[in-house]
């Protein structure tokens, strides 16, 4: 995925003698973008509580709704993290423009979320069933998409790999 | 295809958010009496609140009372002042008390801290009892001191011969009592557990004695709003346990009572009664706290249920089988208002008025938009059971802004001049409300 491969900008062995030493442009040091690994992380928290969820939904455990309620919220602090970081990838030149479909898809996963907190944050039963865990399920869906485009909400500058 | 989820989100959001319709509580006047009205429950994102700010009394400033009475301050600088007790040598107790203090288990927990602190429910509490002599009964103690320190938790408390019998929040202790004593320094004895940790979410336990001295009643809270922490938790409790007092044996008396708070026996009768607040976040009229006769082997609805088969959808697995057998409650003191005393009136001291009823106070709560409670009421009995509308008693504890809170009432008892005495666990007072006019 990151694309350390040289991509158009192979020098070709004959123009470097008599050039000043230029490093490739697909060699350069790779700046990785800081808010990937906590959308990703972000992500699996908010996709664990599907699980803790449907356990508690097979079992009327209440410590699974607990388990649920804090991952749901860990899941959603974590995102607020990514959310800075992804502002810093932007102003420290990390980041070129927006990757669109995955911003739509975790801003989405991430608002349907807070109302989920919310949701559970109900007591007993109807803090998971039905609409704890249709948000759970729902956003699960969203995140897992997201999770197959690589959890960038931006293209690298560095790189230009896409996400 | 991202279209179709897009719409579908939107559809759900829309879903989600018209089951938060924010409402605000009706007139709680339809709410006492023998048929309470109840409207459909309603699940919210954010459960309608108010919190008020809790800013205590300044010098001067008082509750106020009915026609015909008058409010004086019986003591002042107490430590979260619970449950009142008058000895039969007129001698007061005050017991200082609040919850042991619970481990946060949710997200949730955290705001519901904030909440408490900001009303002032999350004092600490003395853990001790205090008492109070003013032999002429005129509202000026001459002694006050420190009866029984180092208590946990204590609430309940009721003389049974020459035994003081104080309840904990995990077990009742016996004290021998010599009449006139000021101060007993050995510790108590246990004559029972009571359920208490882990969690102790209804910490308080409620306690009165049979006539006969026999049995010690005792109210033991949920561990819960409405079992969210489990079923387990909530073994042995939200239910009235009957002690014999000789052997500490116990048993549950009556269940499915949410938080019995207070317990006492209707003195022509004989009969047992309780007030018991209910649950929350259903909406700001759900469900009405009550007074009830108290059967033995009866069932009162919680978790299940409320006023008699009314179905809480929240907890799983229901039990439609002891819905069936729940037993509807005899007088709605209507919602959210945390009655937290229930005195039966001997006689007309006060006025005629209450020659015969209960005064019940109404601590008040923060799970209700407009604010409820906040007050002591007087209900009426006829043929031992509870009728009509109640009467105000002693009101003035919120602010006339309903944002801040002076005081909040809770213990009462008769002093022995017949005078009422209401403890102030927010005002950290005690006060004594007594007739203008001096009657029978």
């Amino acid at each position: 995925m990151l694309a350390q491969k040289p991509s158009g900008n192979v020098v070709s062995s004959g123009d470097l003698q008599g050039e000043p030493m230029r490093r490739p442009i697909g060699h350069r040091r790779a700046r990785p973008l800081l808010h990937r690994g906590f959308t990703g992380a972000g992500g699996v928290l908010l996709i664990a509580a599907l699980g803790t969820d449907y356990t508690y939904y097979t079992t009327s455990l209440s410590q699974w709704a607990n388990f649920s309620a804090w991952l749901i919220t860990a899941g959603l602090i974590v995102m607020l993290v990514a959310a800075i970081l992804l502002l810093i990838d932007f102003a420290t030149g990390r980041a070129g423009r927006l990757n669109m479909g995955s911003c739509i898809l975790v801003t989405a996963a991430a608002l349907l979320s807070l109302v989920n907190a919310f949701v559970h944050s109900r007591d007993a039963w109807s803090s998971v069933v039905p609409q704890g865990i249709l948000l759970s399920t729902v956003s699960t869906i969203l995140l897992l998409i997201a999770g197959t485009r690589g959890w960038s909400l931006a293209m690298s500058r560095a790189t230009g790999d896409r996400p | 295809m991202r279209t179709t989820s897009v719409r579908s989100i939107t559809a759900l959001v829309s879903f989600v958010t018209l089951a938060a319709c924010s409402s605000k509580g009706g007139d709680p006047a339809r709410q006492y009496g023998l048929d309470p009205f109840l409207p459909e429950p309603h699940e919210y994102l954010l459960p309608p609140m108010s919190v008020p700010k809790a800013i205590g009394w300044k010098d001067g400033e008082m509750p106020t009372v009915s026609t015909g009475l008058k409010v004086e301050v019986l003591a002042t600088g107490l430590e979260h002042p619970r449950t009142l007790y008058t000895l039969p040598n007129g001698d007061i107790l005050v017991v200082e008390s609040n919850s042991p203090g619970t481990e946060p288990f949710r997200p949730k927990d955290f705001i519901a801290g904030t909440v408490k602190a900001r009303a002032g429910a999350a004092a600490k509490g003395g853990n001790r009892i205090t008492l109070l002599r003013d032999a002429d009964s005129d509202g000026k103690p001459r002694l006050r001191t420190v009866f029984i320190d180092h208590l946990h938790s204590p609430y309940g408390i009721v003389l049974v011969g020459d035994t003081l019998y104080v309840a904990n929040t995990d077990a009742i202790l016996a004290f021998n009592y010599v009449p006139g004593v000021t101060q007993i320094t050995s510790p108590g004895v246990k004559l029972a557990d009571l359920p208490a940790g882990p969690i102790d979410h209804h910490w308080t336990k409620s306690m009165t004695a049979s006539a006969d001295g026999s049995k010690l009643y005792v109210g033991v809270g949920s561990n819960s709003n409405i079992t969210e922490n489990g079923m387990d938790v909530e073994e042995g409790r939200a239910a009235i346990y009957e002690v014999d007092r000789l052997t500490g044996a116990k048993r549950i008396f009556a269940s499915g009572t949410r938080n019995p708070t207070s317990v006492a026996f209707e003195p022509q009768t004989r009969q047992l009664f309780a007030v018991v607040n209910e649950r929350d976040e259903i909406g700001p009229d759900l469900v009405p706290d009550y007074l009830t006769s108290i059967r033995q082997g009866g069932f009162y609805g919680w978790p299940y249920s409320y006023w008699g088969s009314h179905v809480d959808v929240r907890v799983h697995p229901q039990r439609p089988d002891l819905v069936a057998d729940a037993i509807k409650p005899d007088y709605g003191l209507s919602s959210h208002v945390a009655p937290l005393s229930l005195l039966f009136s001997e006689g007309q001291h006060l006025s005629p008025a209450f020659a015969n009823g209960a005064f019940i106070s109404e601590h008040g709560s923060w799970d209700r938009s407009p604010l409820n409670g906040y007050q002591v009421i007087f209900v009426s009995f006829a043929n031992g059971r509870p009728v009509g509308k109640p009467m105000p008693v002693v009101a003035g504890f919120l602010g006339n802004d309903n944002e801040t809170v002076h005081g909040r009432p809770v213990g009462l008892a008769l002093d022995r001049s017949g005078a009422l005495l209401v403890a102030d666990d927010v005002g950290n007072a005690v006060w004594r409300v007594s007739a203008t006019q001096p009657g029978t």
